[in-house]
C-alpha cells in the first residue's frame, strides 16, 4: 500500500465521511483543537519562561507540576487532529505546511525526551535549589522555538 | 455602517486582506497571544480556586505581564484581521457574542486583580480565597474558554 492508498483510504472510512456529512462536527473539532493548543503551548510557555528566568515568585518545581495540563492538551489535540487530517486526507498529507508542521512536532518531542534524560542524569537536584544549568535553558528555549514553529505552520496549513 | 465600511477600504485593511501573508500572519499571532493569555490567566485562576496552594497568591502576579502581551498582541492582531472585511465580520453573530465575552472576561479580570492580589497586598497573611472571589474566577474560565470557541466559530457562521 503507497501513502497515496493509505490517505485515499482514510479520506474513506465511516469516520472521516461522518465528518464531512454532519455540518458541525468539523468546527466542533476545530474548536476542541484551539483549546488544546491553548493548554498544551500555554502549558510549556509559562513552564520554559519559568525556567528561563520568568515569575522567580513561583516555585520552579510547582511550574514544572503543570506538566499534567501539557500533556492533557496533547492527547486533545493528537486526537482532534487525527479526525480534522483524515476529513481531508489526500489534501492535508501533500500540504507542504503540514509537512513541516509534523517535523517541528517531532523535533519538539524529541528535544522533551532529551530534555528529560538530561534531567534524570544531572540528578535535578537545581529543581529545588531553583538554579537550572545552561543546558536546561537551552531545551526550554528550544521548547519555545519549535511549539512556535508547530503553531505557524499549522495556521499555515490553510494558506498553502 | 459607514465607519465600517470606510474601515475596510484603510491601506491597513486592504494590505491585510490582499496580501499574500498578511492574513495568516496576524491569524497566527491571534493563535499564539491566545495560548499566551490562556495559560497565564488560566493558572491565576486555578489558583485562586485553589489548584497547587504551594503557589504564593500574590507571586501570581508576575504572570500579568505575560497576560497583557498576550491581549495587547490579540487586541492588535484581531482589529487588523477584523478592518480586512469590516461590514462581513460584524454582521456575525459569533464575532459579536466573542466580543461581549471578551469584554466580560476583561472587566472580570479587572475585578479579580482588585479582590484578589490589593487584598493580599495589603494584608500580610495569605488568608483562604473568598467565597465571592472564586467566582469571579469560575467566570473568568468560563468567558476566556468561552471567547476561544466563538472565535473559531466565526470561520464556520454562515
Amino acid at each position: 500500500m503507497t501513502i497515496m492508498e493509505l490517505l485515499v483510504w482514510l479520506e474513506n472510512t465511516s469516520i472521516a465521511n461522518a465528518i464531512r456529512t454532519i455540518p458541525w462536527l468539523y468546527p466542533a473539532f476545530e474548536t476542541g483543537h484551539y483549546i488544546g493548543l491553548s493548554l498544551l503551548v500555554g502549558g510549556i510557555m509559562l513552564i520554559d519562561l519559568r525556567v528561563l528566568g520568568m515569575a522567580r515568585a513561583l516555585p520552579l518545581k510547582s511550574m514544572i507540576g503543570l506538566l499534567p495540563f501539557v500533556w492533557a492538551g496533547f492527547i486533545i489535540n493528537v486526537i482532534t487532529g487525527s479526525l480534522l487530517f483524515i476529513y481531508g486526507a489526500t489534501s492535508f498529507g501533500t500540504n507542504g505546511a503540514f509537512l513541516l508542521k509534523m517535523s517541528f512536532m517531532v523535533l519538539a518531542g524529541l528535544n522533551a525526551l532529551a530534555f528529560d534524560v538530561a534531567v534524570r542524569r544531572s540528578g535535578g537536584s537545581w529543581v529545588s535549589a531553583d538554579r537550572p544549568p545552561a543546558f536546561v535553558k537551552g531545551f526550554a528555549t528550544a521548547s519555545l522555538v519549535f511549539w512556535l514553529c508547530v503553531v505557524t505552520t499549522g495556521r499555515w496549513m490553510a494558506y498553502i | 455602517m459607514a465607519f465600517l465600511e470606510w474601515l475596510q477600504t484603510t491601506w491597513v485593511a486592504e494590505l491585510v486582506a490582499t496580501s499574500l501573508w498578511g492574513y495568516p500572519l496576524f491569524e497566527t499571532i491571534h493563535s499564539l497571544g491566545m495560548a499566551m493569555m490562556i495559560g497565564s490567566l488560566g493558572l491565576i485562576n486555578l489558583r485562586v480556586l485553589g489548584y497547587k496552594p504551594e503557589l504564593p497568591l500574590l507571586g501570581m502576579r508576575q504572570l500579568l505581564p505575560l497576560a497583557w502581551l498576550g491581549f495587547t498582541l490579540n487586541a492588535v492582531s484581531g482589529t487588523l484581521l477584523f478592518t480586512s472585511d469590516a461590514v462581513y465580520f460584524f454582521a456575525k453573530w459569533t464575532l459579536r457574542i466573542k466580543l461581549i465575552l471578551v469584554m466580560l472576561g476583561g472587566l472580570n479580570a479587572a475585578l479579580l486583580g482588585r479582590s484578589v492580589f490589593r487584598e493580599a497586598a495589603a494584608g500580610a497573611a495569605p488568608a483562604p480565597v473568598a467565597a465571592g472571589t472564586k467566582v469571579i474566577a469560575f467566570l473568568s474560565l468560563v468567558f476566556w474558554l468561552g471567547a476561544v470557541c466563538f472565535g473559531r466559530l466565526i470561520a464556520y457562521e454562515q
